[in-house]
Parts: C-alpha cells; structure tokens; sequence
C-alpha cells in the first residue's frame, strides 16, 4: 500500500481519537498562555499528572462498565470507603500488629484495600446481573450505604494516612536514572513488539502494513514517552501513581481488545440480543464487568489515601462524575458498544487539565464546574458535528 | 424528454470512503410502469434507492435527477421532501420502532393532530382502513416486535402506502415473505398500478421480474449493464448480465449417503414464553441423520422459527416432549448450552440476531468462535484474521478491508457475514433460518455448495425456507410445518410444491 494512503487511512478511521488529542492540546496552549507559560513548567505538568490519576483509575474500569450499556454511579464513595478503611488500618491496627514494620503496614493495606473493593463489587455486579436489579438504581444505593460506610468508619473524623512506605504509592517519584531505564525499557517493548507484529502478519500471509509508516508510528510513541521522561526529571522524576496508572491502562486496553472477557463486553453492548445468541454469558460477563470495576475503585481508593494522606469525611465525593465525564469526552458511547480506555485517559487529562488549570487563575469552585459542564457538552456536540459533516 | 418519463436518472456518480458505489448510472423510468433493479449483493442497488429517497442528499454524489421534467433537489430536510415529493420507499433493512404498536409505526411523523394533542381513534380507523384496503392480515394495535418478520415487512409497506406516494420504491419486499403472502403483495402492486403510481422493484428472486415488471436494469459493481423490457429477457440471460458469465444450474449436484439418526424430537410441546397460555408448538415430530440435510417448510407463522429457537433455548416454554441428541435426552437452556452439544443457530434477522452492527466485520465473523483463538487469557488476532479472510474468499463478501464496519456493507453481504459467522462454529448440528435471505444467485450457489460440503462432511443441517425451490433443491427430506405441528416428513424424491403447499396450508395433512 502506498504511504500517502495509509496515512489518510489511518487519520480517517482515528478521526475522533485526532479530535480529542487536539482539544487536550488547545486546552493547554490557552492556559499556557493565560498564566504566562508557567502553566506547561515541569513542577506543573508533572502535578497535572499526578491529578488526573485517582478519577482516571476509575474511568479505566467505567469504560467497560457503559460499554456493557451500564453505569456506575458508586465509584467515587466506593474509592472514598476504600481510602477511609486503609487509612483506618494504616493508623489503628498495623501498627500494633506489626510495630515498626512501614513496608508490610503498606503492603498489608494494599491487600486490604483491594479486597474491599473487589468484595463491594463482588456484591453490586451480583445483584445487578443475576438477581436482575438495574445497574443505575443498584449503583445509586450502593453509593448510599458507602455514605454511610465512611461516616462509620471515620466517625467524622479525619484519619491520618501518611505514614513512611505507603505515602510512597501516591507521592513517590522514580530517580531520574530509574526513569530513564525505565523509559528506554518502553521504547524497546514498542519496537520489539512492531517487530513481532510484523513477523506474525508476515508468516500469515497478510498484506504487511508499510514499513515506514509503522516506524514512524512507533518512533511518534517513543518520543512522547522520552519527552514526557525528560520534562518530569526536570521536577523530581517520574511520578509512582502515573507509572501505575500507565501500567494500569495499557493492562485494560490488552484486556479490552485481546480477550474474551473485553470483546464480549463490547458484543453486548453492541448488540445484546446478537451476543446472547452467539453463545456468550451474557450474566457472567457482566458480573465480572463490575467485580472488575470494584478492584479498580480498591487501587483508586488506596492511591487516593496516599495522595491526600489522610481518609476524610468526604472522600472520593464526586469523582464518579468526572470517571464518567472522562469516558464521554474520550469518545465512549452511552449507548454502548463504544469506547476505548486510551480516549478516556486522554478524558481524564483533559479534565484534570482544566482542573488545575482554573485552580491556577484562582477561578472560584463554583465557576471551575460550570467551565467543566460546558466543555464535556461542547466537545460531545463538536465529536457529533463533526462526525456529522465527514 | 419524454412525457412519459417519470424519473430521469443521469449520470450518477456515488462513492464511500474507498467505495466506488455507483459510476456514472443512467435510468429512465417511465410513468405507471413497474421497473425491475437487478445487480449482484452490492452492486448498488439500495445506494442508488436511498439517493432517490433523500438518504444520502443533493450534493453528496455526482449527476442529475428529473422528477416530472424537474430536477430533483433533496436537500435540508431530504428524506421528507422526498415524501413530500410522493416517493415513498420500503428499505431493505426494516425500519420499525419494534416497541410501537402498527398504526402508531405507520402514522409515525404524520400523527392525526387535534388542538395539539393526538388523536388515537382516528389513527387507529385510519390504521384499520389502511390495513383492510390492502388485505394486510394485522391487527392494528399490535405491538410491532411481537410480530414475525414476514409480518413486520407488511406493515412495512402499508406504511409507504399511506403516503399517498406518485413512485413507490421496494428494496427487496419479498425477501422475508412467503409465497402466499408474496402473491397478496403482487396483487397490491397489480393494483397501485391501475391507479398510476410508479413502482421500482429491487429482489434477488428472479422470477418475480417476470412476474410483475415491464422493464428491468441490470447493475454490476455500480455501472448500468442493461436496461430491457422485461419480455426481452429470460432468466439465463438476466443472470448472465448479474454475474457476467453463464450459470446453468440453481443447485449444486451432491452425492451424500446420510447416516445414523442423531438427533430426534418427539412430541415437542411448547408455548409462548410471553403469553405462557398461547401454544406455538403443537407436537412436533422428526429425527435428524447425521450427514443430512433437512428442510423445513410451511407459512409464515406455522412455528417454524419458534421450533428452531426453542431447541437452541433461547425461546419457547417447553411443556412436554423430548429432544434427544446421540441417545441423549437434552435439556438445553440457553443459546450457550447449545453450542456446547455442537448446535449452532443462524438466526432469521441479521440486524437485530446476528450482527454487532457497529463493529468491524472481522469481530462479527468471530464473536461466536473466540475460544478457538483464544488461549486461556489471549486471543490470537492473526489467526483470527486468517480464519476469517478464509470464509470472505469461501463466501465472496464483498467489502474493502475486514476491519470496516459490518454496516457499511450490502444487504446481502451483511448475511453472508452472519453465515460466516456459524459455519465457523464447526457444529455438529446445523439450524439456518433462512439462511439466503437477500443473496444473491451467485453466492447463493456458493452458500450451497458449502452446505454440500459439511453434509458431506457429516454435519446435519436444518434448513429453513420460504423459497419452496430452494427447499426441494437442496434438501434430502422435508418437515412441512402446519399451526404448530409438523405435518409429516417427506423424502424430497419426487416432492412437489403443490404438495408441500397442500400441507403447509392445511388441505392435506
Ligand atoms: N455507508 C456505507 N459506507 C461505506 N460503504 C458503503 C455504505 N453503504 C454502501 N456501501 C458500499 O456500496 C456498495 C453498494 O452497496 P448497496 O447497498 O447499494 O448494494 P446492493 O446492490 O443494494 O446490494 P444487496 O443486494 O446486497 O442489497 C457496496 O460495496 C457497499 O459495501
Ligand atoms: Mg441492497
């Protein structure tokens, strides 16, 4: 195939993934400019980072969920709960166990907080697919009894959760050598896996894609990952939640494309009736949807209480609307059927973009939710527009 | 121009994304005439239908339209200035709102209004008139997607009729009906004729040119072939002009000696699952050898989608009776159960049973096979793609790349897709529901000649058909089917259709 082609190809069939690169981009450049440059300084944009991990662990599990055609409206308190119950072990019940042992108290806290999440979504995705009860209402009560679950855990209180080790999850940087090795470990996976790729479609028989463009392709992705390592060692290095958030999304985007579980996910909410008659579980599936949600809140939940340091009253409070706003922006379909976890990664950037960026100009909290509202409409009309005039 | 030249189609151009649908057609088609469209699964014959119609308006494809010596300008509001204009169209893919009843379907966007507020009796006369008018056998305030297909398709047209349409285009009406409902539909258009109106007429089942048009034009990959009068033309040198060679048989000859009985159903009673006091199996009786293939015939409504999709569990309330497989009673529950015991189900409706209609065609050929590729955790994507490449070439689809949308094919290459899909399954028991639906003559023989080939192979197939032809031609014995029971199963040596017909309308049991 010739490379003017391809590449017109290529941008055709991504146009809505292009659409949402270049509005992150905008948002950017505008604030940038407003705060003369010191929005895009490495001590910023590697805070930028830093925020969009909490809510974006939760989009990464909220895509599958509205693929299914479901929603979860519990996210966010469940995250909280899972934030008040580490940091309540952190503070009352490692340290009388395990006296001076900051490693196995993080370690342990992990655990716990990830059982927590997973038993909660054990119970919701039981209920929403074999007992039949809808996700929205199931959900909306499940927040509920999380409400209530913080307030008995803290008492209304606040718990401290800072303790050495386990603040590391959330507010630890790599070395910058670290950094770099790890980076140049990305690039080589990148081209090794360009390479094998090539090789298997090559021993199919398959029309190989040009060799250039693939090249390219893979140098593009290789520089972002290098610039990105470059910029945030300026500050000090790259950041322990974004790494694990980065490992996260790539494990969920394989998940999504390269297993049963993920093609299903998106076959029933393509098509539920043509899913159901190709043999699939259609209950199993969901109900794994939201067992898998539900460990997604628990690491959500865990990063949350390190980031923060403490579990408070009213943790995690609105962070499933802006897991779903991300979702949205990043092109996921409330149909269903539709989404990727890269679109909605790129949805939670923009959305702690804009975040930290009306934070910046002192913008009033009430002002900052009327912007947010405003540019989810706005891009899903643009997406529609231009979707529209293709 | 003529004055009796209705629709003047010049020169139309209309491309895809990497698509060249229609080059350069040119079609005149005269006032009161029924004019015939043939062509290949997709040669082009719903684009240039949906361009008449205001889908795809003015200015999104190259040439002229004149329409009563004017030219013909859809454009803002496209699809209802068509309607305006008095051309109304029956697309190939139904377009009802299954959770609406029949007369509100047919008065959708033209609700009888008084002071602001909808007037239901008169919707419903008017419904009943329209209904009554052209002896459409449904009640009006039935709930459309608890209709069959055959039926839908019905209320389909009275809905373009209501229109008070000048030229009423039929992408393929006929492909879900059976023959005596096929006949009422002739009998309308016989009649919409003596009052002037002007019919374009879309079908893959040749005859019916014959049948009804003065005129038919021939389409292949998108360029005017032909345009003839109908008594010019025979059916070797209509489907010579389709596919561009000489085809001289409809069936492919086969030589395979069924085996033992595998699979047999005994008394099989069941009923509605959502009118638990409706039955719509009535005791129906027959065994299945390994090797063979069995068709199954009857009217629309005699069950006998409800008697396949009741085996593969996804359907009726068995109450008595029993299916049994290898010596084996089954107690199947759930399509999922089915595949288990190696029963595979080409569904009757490809866009609500068998297609993710948003996805690519490579996941659509796959969705039911993944174990194959799939390892405990990862599916293998390149062997998926080989094993699907393979059925495209075994069942010619015709689409640019597998990943392009499943959508954006034709009618026709959509069910080959759906086929595809379940030969990949490897069953050991075949079921398709109408399995030709919308193909075209071409790969019908393709689709058969694979059929042969797992007979051959030892697979049993169960065949349902409206078409009584293809039935006989195929089959190596028939179930004719009769309001729920089965009326005996024939040996198909020497089988007529007026014997099938006598059964399946009740005259003979
Ligand atoms: N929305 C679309 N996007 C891209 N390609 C399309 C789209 N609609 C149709 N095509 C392509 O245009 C060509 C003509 O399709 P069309 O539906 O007109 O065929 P057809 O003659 O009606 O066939 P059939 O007998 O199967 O109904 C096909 O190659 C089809 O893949
Ligand atoms: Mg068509």
């Amino acid at each position: 195939m010739n490379l003017s082609f391809e590449l017109k190809k290529r941008f055709y069939d991504n146009i809505q993934t292009y659409t949402i690169i270049l509005a992150m981009l905008a948002v950017w450049i505008l604030f940038t400019i407003l705060t003369n440059g010191f929005y895009l300084s490495p001590q910023n944009f590697s805070n930028l980072f830093r925020q969009m991990t909490v809510t974006s662990f939760l989009a990464t599990g909220m895509v599958l969920v509205i693929v299914t055609g479901n929603i979860d409206l519990s996210v966010g308190k469940l995250a909280g709960f899972v934030s008040v119950v580490v940091a309540y072990f952190q503070a009352n019940v490692w340290n009388t166990i395990f006296p001076g042992q900051p490693i196995v108290a993080a370690a342990l806290s992990v655990g716990i907080g990830l059982l927590v999440g997973a038993l909660f979504g054990v119970l919701q995705g039981y209920i929403i697919s074999y007992m039949r009860v809808p996700a929205f209402i199931v959900t909306l009560g499940g927040m509920f009894v999380l409400r209530g679950g913080i307030l008995i855990i803290t008492q209304g209180k606040t718990i401290p959760a800072n303790q050495p080790g386990f603040d590391q999850i959330a507010q630890g940087y790599l070395s910058p050598a670290v950094g770099w090795v790890a980076a140049l470990l990305v690039v080589a996976l990148l081209f090794l896996n360009m390479v094998r790729s090539r090789a298997r479609k090559a021993q199919y028989g398959f029309e190989v894609s040009n060799l250039y463009m693939d090249i390219l392709g893979t140098l593009f992705f290789s520089a972002l990952v290098i610039v990105y390592v470059v910029v945030v060692n300026f500050y000090n290095g790259v950041q322990v939640p974004v790494l694990l958030l980065a490992v996260t999304a790539v494990i969920m985007a394989y998940v999504s494309n390269n297993t049963r579980f993920g093609r299903y996910a998106y076959a029933i909410g393509g098509n539920r009736e043509a899913a159901r008659l190709s043999g699939i579980n259609i209950k199993r599936n969901i109900f794994l949807v939201f067992v898998l949600m539900g460990f997604l809140c628990g690491v959500a939940g865990i990063v949350l209480a390190s980031y923060v340091g403490y579990g408070t009253v009213a943790a995690g409070e609105g962070y499933e609307l802006d897991a779903i706003a991300a979702c949205i922006l990043g092109g996921t379909s409330t149909l269903g059927g539709q989404g990727t976890i890269f679109g909605a990664m790129i949805g939670g950037l923009i959305m702690a973009s804009l975040t930290n960026g009306l934070q910046m100009l002192n913008v009033p909290a009430a002002y900052q939710y009327v912007v947010k509202g405003a540019v989810l409409i706005l891009a899903v009309f643009a997406d529609v527009y231009f979707k529209k005039n293709r | 121009m003529a004055d009796d030249i209705i629709l003047d189609i010049r020169n139309v151009t209309k491309t895809f994304p990497g698509v060249v649908a229609l080059s350069d057609v040119s079609i005149q088609i005269h006032h009161g005439k029924i004019h015939g469209l043939c062509g290949e699964n997709g040669a082009g014959k719903s684009t240039l239908m949906k361009i008449l119609s205001g889908v795809y308006p003015y200015g999104s494809y190259k040439g002229t339209i004149f329409y009563e010596n004017r030219e013909l300008k859809l454009e803002d509001r496209a699809i209802r200035q068509a309607i305006e204009e008095g051309i109304a169209i029956v697309y190939q893919e139904l377009t009802l709102v299954p959770s609406m009843t029949v007369g509100e379907n047919i008065f959708l966007g033209k609700e009888p209004v008084e002071n602001g507020v909808i007037n239901w009796d008169k919707l419903y006369a008017d419904t009943r008139q329209i209904l009554e008018k052209y002896k459409l056998d449904v009640p009006p305030n039935a709930v459309v997607k608890t209709l069959g297909v055959g039926k839908m398709q019905m209320v389909e047209i009275a809905k373009a009729l209501s229109e008070n349409a000048r030229i009423l285009i039929l992408d393929e009406p006929t492909s879900a009906l059976s023959e005596s409902e096929i006949d009422k539909l002739m009998e309308i258009l016989e009649t919409l004729k003596e009052h002037g109106v002007t019919c374009i007429y879309i079908t893959h089942k040749l005859e019916e040119f014959f049948r009804i048009t003065d005129s038919v034009t021939i389409l292949r990959d998108g360029k005017t072939v032909a345009t003839n009068p109908t008594s010019e033309l025979n059916h070797e040198t209509l489907v010579r002009h389709m596919v561009g060679r000489e085809m001289k048989e409809r069936f492919p000859k086969n030589s395979r000696k069924p085996g033992e009985v595998i699979f047999k159903v005994e008394n099989l009673v069941a009923t509605d699952p959502n009118e638990p006091s409706r039955k719509v199996l009535d005791g129906v009786n027959f065994d299945l050898r390994q090797g063979e293939i069995l068709g199954i015939a009857g009217l629309m409504g005699s069950g006998r989608t409800e008697l396949v999709t009741t085996i593969f569990g996804e359907y009726g309330n068995i109450i008595s009776g029993t299916i049994t497989m290898d010596n084996k009673t089954l107690n199947i529950k759930s399509a999922h159960d089915a595949m288990l015991h190696g029963i595979s189900l080409v569904p009757e409706d490809r866009k609500g049973q068998g297609l993710v209609l948003m996805q690519p065609i490579l996941r659509n050929i796959s969705l039911a096979n993944l174990d194959r590729f799939a390892g405990f955790f990862r599916i293998d994507q390149d062997a998926e793609l080989a094993a699907a490449n393979q059925q495209g070439k075994n069942l010619s689809i015709k689409a640019a790349n597998l990943q392009d949308r499943v959508d954006s094919l034709s009618g026709g290459n959509q069910q080959k897709v759906v086929i595809a899909k379940w030969l990949l399954t490897n069953p050991q028991i075949l079921i398709m529901d109408d399995p030709t639906r919308g193909v075209d003559v071409g790969a019908k023989f393709e689709i058969y000649k694979l059929m042969n080939e797992l007979a051959e192979n030892g697979v049993s197939i169960i065949m349902i058909s409206s078409e009584l032809e293809e039935v006989i031609g195929m089959s190596d014995r028939i179930m004719v089917m009769h309001n729920g029971r089965s009326g005996g199963v024939l040996e198909t040596q020497g089988v007529t259709q007026e014997k099938i017909m006598a059964i399946a309308t009740g005259i003979e049991a």
